[in-house]
């Protein structure tokens, strides 16, 4: 998107450049042309003001020669060569100036034609009344009736200055036309441009709120990011603070059910009876350590041994005498005090009193607890 | 602010357990696994509830509780003991002496019930 939108700008901008430049250019063509146009009028302005000089002479010329005819004053004399001089000087002039206009150069070659016959019949006019020929300055000056000669003349300088003011207006015309091209194709450049331009800040307008857009977005996203990961922390640290608990729960009641068990076993243990625990079928399965002083047997030698092998009720006395045991425990009954007999490691008997206790795990009787308290009476 | 608990026992398990139990319960707890450490406590903090055990190697747990009512009478006392103590003799002959008393083998939340009697949560 970013890409996209500097692209679209940066020829936004290429485009404009190219109008603007183009305008400077096409603006740049129409002043040389306005230059040029300027030019011209000055160029026919200087024609018309050499014909117009050329006819002032020219006829003041034809005064002064007409006063010296009267007065034949030598300053008038000099007057008219002077006009000459200058008549001669203006054709000279607008012959230059005509160059470049072929029609118009024919023009003033015609109208020089006509001075120059003007020249020679006013040089012819000075000669004869110098010469002091009244005749033919007579002849001369009847011939030149009306000045019809210098009529002649007006006429060509009239013609070609309306020649030069026809093209002096065609050029202002040309001249407007030029102006308002320029004027168009910078106007038609500054809309271009503005349209452009207002083109442009759309673009960036658009990629601005785009970019808004996308920040919102972003920053929603972000948003919902941390409240997941804080919900799934506090998850975590109610999970972890669950298995502590629960860890801490069992180490609690490993150590109660330890304590308890090390606790019985002390009791058990330091208690001087000799106490056995039996199963059901009358094996020994425990024994205290009283048991171990008093016989010999070591845990590991007493241990699965039926309990009649170190152990005898005296009261019953043959094979029959573990019976009472037997049922009692099949009975769930307990034996009180009866007399017995332990029998050691070495064989040797020793009086007991003999107790026993059915052990129930739920109601079922599975094993028995066998208490001797050894008796007074003297080993046998 | 955090109540203060004193807790006294020998037994590093225990000690252990009840300590990272009741600092999970927002109590700040100082472990003490000798009357001698637990005299230094006594003395020096200030003291919301003393847990102790009634058995310690260097001591008797009575005898530091009555030190305990010495220098700060009013803080209570919960006793913790073993199997060896029969409940209706310790109601009947400790009462005066203890707020409280928890066997060791009794479940924690009943432990911590009666932290919370004592002190709140």
């Amino acid at each position: 998107m970013k890409d996209k939108t500097i692209r679209r700008v940066l020829f936004f901008f290429l485009l404009i450049s190219a109008v603007l430049v183009a305008v400077a250019v096409r603006a740049v063509v129409n002043i040389n042309r306005s230059m040029a146009s300027s030019d011209w009028v000055n160029h026919t302005h200087s024609v018309i003001l050499e014909l117009e000089g050329l006819r002032a002479d020219l006829v003041f010329g034809d005064g002064a020669l007409h006063t010296f005819v009267l007065t034949g004053d030598a300053r008038d004399q000099a007057a008219i060569r002077a006009a000459l001089n200058s008549v001669s000087d203006h054709v000279d002039i607008a012959k230059a100036l005509t160059r470049g206009e072929p029609a118009q150069n024919a023009e003033v070659a015609e109208l020089e034609t006509l001075v120059d016959k003007q020249g020679a019949f006013m040089r012819d006019v000075l000669a004869a009344k110098q010469g002091g020929n009244a005749d033919a300055l007579r002849a001369l000056l009847a011939a030149d009736a009306g000045r019809a000669a210098i009529q002649e003349i007006n006429q060509k300088i009239k013609k070609l200055k309306d020649e030069e003011m026809a093209l002096l207006t065609e050029r202002d015309t040309a001249s407007y036309l030029q102006a308002q091209t320029t004027r168009w194709t910078v106007w038609s450049g500054v809309v271009l441009d503005v349209l452009l331009l207002g083109g442009v800040a759309w673009l960036i307008r658009d990629d601005i709120a785009a970019r808004q857009k996308a920040a919102i977005a972003l920053q929603a996203a972000n948003e919902q990011l941390e409240q997941r990961v804080k919900e799934r922390t506090a998850e975590l640290v109610a999970a972890n603070a669950k298995l502590s608990s629960e860890n801490l729960e069992r180490r609690w009641a490993n150590q109660a059910m330890e304590h308890q068990l090390r606790y019985n076993n002390l009791i058990i243990n330091s208690i001087t009876d000799l106490v056995f625990v039996i199963t059901k079928p009358l094996n020994i399965s425990r024994i205290n350590p009283a048991v171990s002083r008093q016989t010999g047997f070591d845990l590991s030698e007493i241990v699965d041994l039926p309990l009649k092998k170190v152990v005898r009720l005296t009261a019953t006395g043959g094979d029959a005498m573990f019976d009472p045991v037997a049922r009692a425990l099949n009975d769930g009954r307990d034996l009180q005090d009866q007399p017995a007999l332990l029998v050691d490691k070495r064989d040797r008997t020793i009086p007991v009193r003999f107790n026993l206790f059915p052990l129930r795990d739920r109601d079922k009787i599975v094993g028995g607890v066998v208490i001797l308290q050894l008796s007074p009476t003297p080993r046998a | 602010m955090k109540k203060h608990i004193l807790l006294v026992d020998d037994e590093a398990e225990i000690l252990e357990v009840l300590k990272q139990v009741l600092t999970l319960e927002g109590y700040e707890v100082t472990a003490a696994n000798s009357a001698d450490a637990a005299r230094k406590v006594m003395q020096s903090a200030a003291l919301d509830l003393m847990i102790t055990d009634l058995q310690l190697e260097d001591s008797d747990g009575l005898q530091l509780v009555e030190e305990l009512k010495k220098v700060k009478p009013e803080t209570p006392v919960i006793l913790l003991t073993g199997v060896f103590f029969d409940p209706n003799v310790i109601e009947k002959t400790l009462s005066k002496k203890i707020s409280g008393y928890m066997s060791k083998t009794a479940p924690l939340k009943d432990l911590l019930g009666e932290v919370r009697r004592h002190i709140g949560a």
